[in-house]
């Protein structure tokens, strides 16, 4: 072999005569026997350059084949290139890691599944097991523990937070501290994993949250796994910002939320069951499928004195969504407020009025006050409506009555006036409050046509005899699929039943408690 | 096939003392503020006005928030000593207006000139130039 | 487990006979006798679960039969289901269905729009039995309840029920919506077809045939965390077409026109109350969704499924099905720009002469 002089101190055992087997690395020594064996070459195809390392820097060999039949290898030093191209793909990974990381992070806005999430990735990806420690008071914390290949894992440890160098500090989300390496031989027993095997390196980092502490990521690595690199350790923290972000983010939500399901309970319809002998069933809808309340509201409150009836009430204040249903929270409490007058429903209607009479706009209420006691096996009734569609009464022959009762609408005229209705509902009979989304549900097999009283009496005509629950479902579900998926106004329904078993245990005995749940 | 929204539109007609406000299409949630502030507009700026009269001969579908309109134009109306006219009312309104017990009051308003009291107590403000703008 | 140690199991035809007995309570509306009747067996030492699935499952079953067979009202049905659910609420708090909580925590619901709450309140009181802590939503619920939900609670899996096929398109949405927050979802109903046939294309992680099944499954192993990058189109490629929304959405003119066009061809239905135009045309809104639902999924099979048991429940009702045969040729020259939905309303008018002359052939 010969070699031209920039050959020299790359291989320098080469000298004219010596074997190329001698000097060369295998790589190069395997494709020039390849080149020079006899026989039709295989032209190198273009794009599949012989690439190989020689004494540490890594080279592409060009073959020339001369006219004497010997090989002259031109080679061309890649590192730089090679460097290059190996740090893209490590970027390209890490890029499509943090892509899925956001991925998986932005999915949930539950707190618990955030942190699996987190010590998942960050096990499968980071380290070779992740710990996820959640802000908490006191010493107790929630910790999620994740081993690669396994699956995480929630626990609460009792950790004294002195005990381990700048856990205190990730977990404050104050100062603003760097990832801390921590001596696997002082780290408690908590932080390592069961059946890990022995600790080679443990590092901290703070999850920083948005003005909220969001906890700490820990990250092990087993004794035959490489130390963390101060690469790795800023990529950790790139990561950790991600999770960070969405645990304070989850956080935040699931406090938010508290707050407005403790509001929203107080606006929530209630849900009615069997008073002093006569059955009650309701049924709500409200407009839009994202929420829970709307300004149609209903309650029945007890008797307030022995043998006077139980007050039923159903309205629906003007204007949709969360600002109707703060006035219906209003007036709920109002009519609560004058319960003691429950007989006498016009003076509780004129006294609620003037409650809600504001100079600032004209919101109304129309609503129907109903009030039922049990009276033998039937129940009386009697009802006052303040601008609201009548009550209708399903006889047991299918019937349907409209009662005579009507008045003005609350809150918005000074001076109101209503009439009140007596009624008698046999067993089997029930008396069916709605409010108008019912009958004016715009939908049909045509689309267009409205749900309608006439289309109501006719199907609560089918409803003799049937129990109040029955009812409510029926009604709901033929407007509802009336509707189909168009829009809708607020939607409720209340019926008030006259029970068809006379069985007077099942109004006193035992049995009652125990099926009425 | 859904049914296309029915637009509010409001053609407003000057007389020497008293307005007409032409209502085209749906008194709803969406449009009854318009009204509303078309009406307060014209109360505010004409002071001298003794009648309001609104026509609904085009009007569409009202729902509570149509009526909550129709309800607070009536109360400015009769806080500024003006009349206000339901005109050419359509079947449905007046069935809606039945049920509510408000037919009434929107249509038999007290005769120019009486002072009602108004809801908070204070009288009603007829000769005030500005209009009773001032607690919306 | 309970199923291989309990002695308390009803012997099956033990259980037939409870089942006759609970019917008839049920269906004459004496719910004051359906409880007693159920709570008696539990104080006897009956196997809870055995009571909700072998007894009270099977009346429910049967109402759904009578319906169809014409022998009850939807307004009966539904006075039936009310007892049912009632009952089954006794037998949530006898002191023999009391169970510790050992397992994890299941979201059961229904699809919103469904109706038919009570397999998914079987399923929720099973689970119940056998420790999971169950929060159960009941029937009817948006969807975005359903995941406001699921971001409040740590649901280890959503159970996902729906009886009515025209309700898979919502289901896929919920599906969906559940897994993108990162939560497994079990489907289970009779909308799922046979054998839960839709369940893999609408992308559910698991699928089962009824409650004991559903509860064997989720106590097996846990399903897995879903990928939460699932793209909802990738599931149905066909959709591309727009032919499925297209035709939805102009579900109420097609109604209207094929029930024109009806009337020109049928002079007789000049003469229809408008309650009977109105039932007319509710029933074509039906064959509509049902079509539309069959070009979401892409499968015959569930149009032509619905087509024969409407024959038959119109049969059981006294309506001679012939009406149906013109309204799906109707249908198809209306749509006869749209190769799938021709081709379904095709199979569909196949699947109406093909029964008739099976059923001529088996009354000879």
């Amino acid at each position: 072999m010969r070699c031209n002089d920039a050959a020299g101190p790359l291989l320098p055992a080469a000298a004219p005569g010596t074997s190329l087997v001698d000097v060369a690395p295998a790589w190069l020594c395997a494709a020039h026997t390849r080149l020079a064996s006899p026989g039709p070459h295989p032209v190198p195809e273009t794009g599949l350059t012989l690439r190989g390392d020689i004494g540490g820097r890594h080279f592409e060999a060009h073959p020339t084949v001369r006219g004497d039949g010997s090989v002259a290898w031109w080679l061309v030093d890649d590192t730089g290139h090679q460097l290059a191209r190996e740090a893209l793909r490590r970027e390209r990974e890490r890029s499509a890691f943090l892509a899925k990381a956001s991925n998986v992070l932005l999915a949930s806005l539950n707190l618990g599944r955030c942190m699996d999430g987190t010590a998942h990735m960050a096990a499968e990806n980071l380290a070779d097991a992740a710990l996820v420690i959640a802000p908490a008071r006191g010493q107790r914390l929630p910790v999620v523990t994740c081993v690669r290949g396994g699956a995480p894992a929630t626990t609460t440890v009792t950790v004294d937070l002195d005990e381990v160098p700048g856990l205190a500090e990730a977990l404050r989300g104050f100062p603003p501290v760097p990832s801390r390496w921590i001596d696997p031989a002082t780290a408690p027993g908590w932080m390592t994993p069961e059946r890990f095997g022995p600790v080679g390196s443990i590092v901290i980092t703070p999850l920083p949250g948005h003005g909220v502490p969001a906890g700490a990521l820990i990250l092990l690595r087993a004794t035959e796994t490489a130390a963390f690199s101060d690469e790795e350790e800023a990529f950790a923290r790139l990561f950790a910002a991600r999770a960070g972000a969405a645990m304070s983010a989850a956080r935040l939500y699931a406090e938010q939320s508290t707050v407005s399901d403790m509001l929203m309970r107080e606006l929530l319809p209630p849900d009615l069951h069997q008073i002093s002998g006569v059955d009650f069933a309701g049924g709500y809808r409200p407009s839009a499928d994202h929420e829970r309340i709307g300004g149609d509201f209903y309650d029945v409150h007890p008797a307030t004195v022995e043998g006077a009836g139980a007050l039923v009430s159903l309205g629906d204040v003007c204007g949709k969504g969360l600002e109707a249903a703060v006035l219906t929270g209003k007036i709920r409490n109002t009519l609560h407020a004058l319960l003691p007058l429950a007989d006498d429903h016009q003076r509780m209607l004129s006294l609620l009025n003037t409650a809600l009479l504001s100079s600032h706009h004209t919101r109304f209420a129309t609503m129907v006050l109903a009030s039922a006691v049990r009276r033998g096996s039937a129940v009386d009734l009697k009802l006052t409506s303040g601008g609201h569609p009548s009550p209708l009464i399903v006889r047991a022959d299918g019937t349907v009555e409209e009662a005579d009762t009507h008045g003005t609408l609350i809150g918005a005229i000074p001076n109101v006036s209503a009439t009140t209705t007596t009624a008698s509902l046999a067993p089997g009979e029930s008396c069916v409050l709605y409010t108008d989304g019912i009958t004016e549900a715009k939908g049909g097999p045509m689309g267009d046509d409205l749900f309608g009283d006439e289309r109501l009496k006719r199907a609560l005509a089918g409803c003799a005899g049937m129990p109040a629950e029955g009812i409510v479902e029926h009604v709901q579900m033929l407007a509802a699929q009336w509707l189909g998926n168009r829009p809708h106004d607020d939607m409720a329904v209340v019926v008030i039943s006259a029970p068809r078993t006379h069985h007077l245990s099942a109004v006193n005995g035992h049995t009652r408690g125990r099926f009425t749940a | 096939m859904t049914t296309h929204p029915n637009h509010l539109e409001l053609t407003t007609v000057d007389a020497q003392d008293s307005v007409r406000i032409e209502l085209h299409g749906d008194l709803d949630h969406d449009n009854a503020d318009l009204l509303v502030q078309e009406a307060v507009a014209q109360l505010t700026a004409r002071p001298a006005l003794t009648d309001l009269y609104l026509g609904c001969a085009d009007l569409g579908a009202v729902d509570s928030m149509g009526l909550c309109a129709l309800l607070m134009i009536s109360r400015r109306t009769t806080e500024a000593g003006v009349r206000m006219h339901l005109d050419d009312r359509p079947a449905r309104l007046d069935r809606l207006l039945t049920l509510t017990g408000t037919l009434d009051h929107l249509t038999a308003p007290p005769p120019a000139g009486s002072v009602t009291p108004s809801i908070t107590g204070e009288s009603a403000m007829a000769a005030r130039p500005t209009g009773p703008d001032s607690t919306t | 487990m309970r199923t291989s140690t309990s002695p308390r199991l009803p012997h099956s035809e033990h259980a037939e006979e409870s089942a006759r007995l609970l019917w008839n309570a049920v269906s004459t509306s004496d719910e004051h006798a359906a409880a007693e009747l159920v709570l008696r067996m539990l104080d006897d030492g009956a196997d809870p679960e055995s009571v909700l699935l072998d007894v009270i499952a099977r009346v429910q079953g049967r109402v759904g039969e009578e319906w169809a067979a014409n022998r009850i009202s939807v307004a009966q049905e539904h006075a039936a289901t009310a007892i049912n659910e009632r009952v089954v609420a006794a037998v949530s708090v006898h002191p023999a269905a009391r169970t510790a909580v050992t397992r994890g925590r299941i979201t059961v619901a229904c699809v919103d729009g469904e109706w038919h709450g009570l397999p998914a309140r079987l399923l929720a009181e099973v689970l119940k039995l056998r420790g999971w802590r169950v929060d159960h939503l009941g029937a009817q619920v948006p969807t975005p309840h359903l995941i406001v939900h699921l971001h409040n609670t740590r649901a280890d899996a959503v159970a996902l029920s729906s009886s009515i096929a025209t309700r898979l398109p919502t289901a896929h949405a919920a599906i969906t919506a559940c897994q993108a927050v990162g939560v497994p979802v079990l489907v289970g109903g009779a909308a799922f077809g046979p054998e839960g046939r839709y369940a893999e294309p609408l992308g559910a992680d698991a699928w089962a045939p009824d409650a004991r099944a559903a509860a064997d499954l989720l106590a097996e192993e846990p399903l897995a965390r879903p990928e939460t990058d699932h793209q909802q189109s990738d599931d149905l490629p066909h959709l591309a077409d727009q032919e499925f929304t297209v035709v939805s959405r102009s579900s109420a003119s097609l109604v209207r026109h094929v029930l024109t066009a009806l009337e020109d061809a049928f002079p007789s239905m000049r003469a229809y109350s408008d309650l009977q135009r109105e039932r007319t045309a509710e029933d074509l809104a039906h064959i509509v969704e049902f079509l539309a639902t069959a070009l979401y999924l892409d499968d015959e099979a569930l149009f032509t499924r619905f087509i024969a048991w409407t024959a038959e429940v119109l049969v059981a009702r006294g309506v001679p099905a012939s009406s149906l045969p013109p309204a799906l040729d109707l249908l198809a020259r209306e749509l006869m720009d749209f190769p799938r939905a021709s081709r379904i309303l095709r199979s569909g008018t196949h699947t109406l002469t093909t029964a008739h002359s099976t059923a001529a052939g088996n009354t000879a």
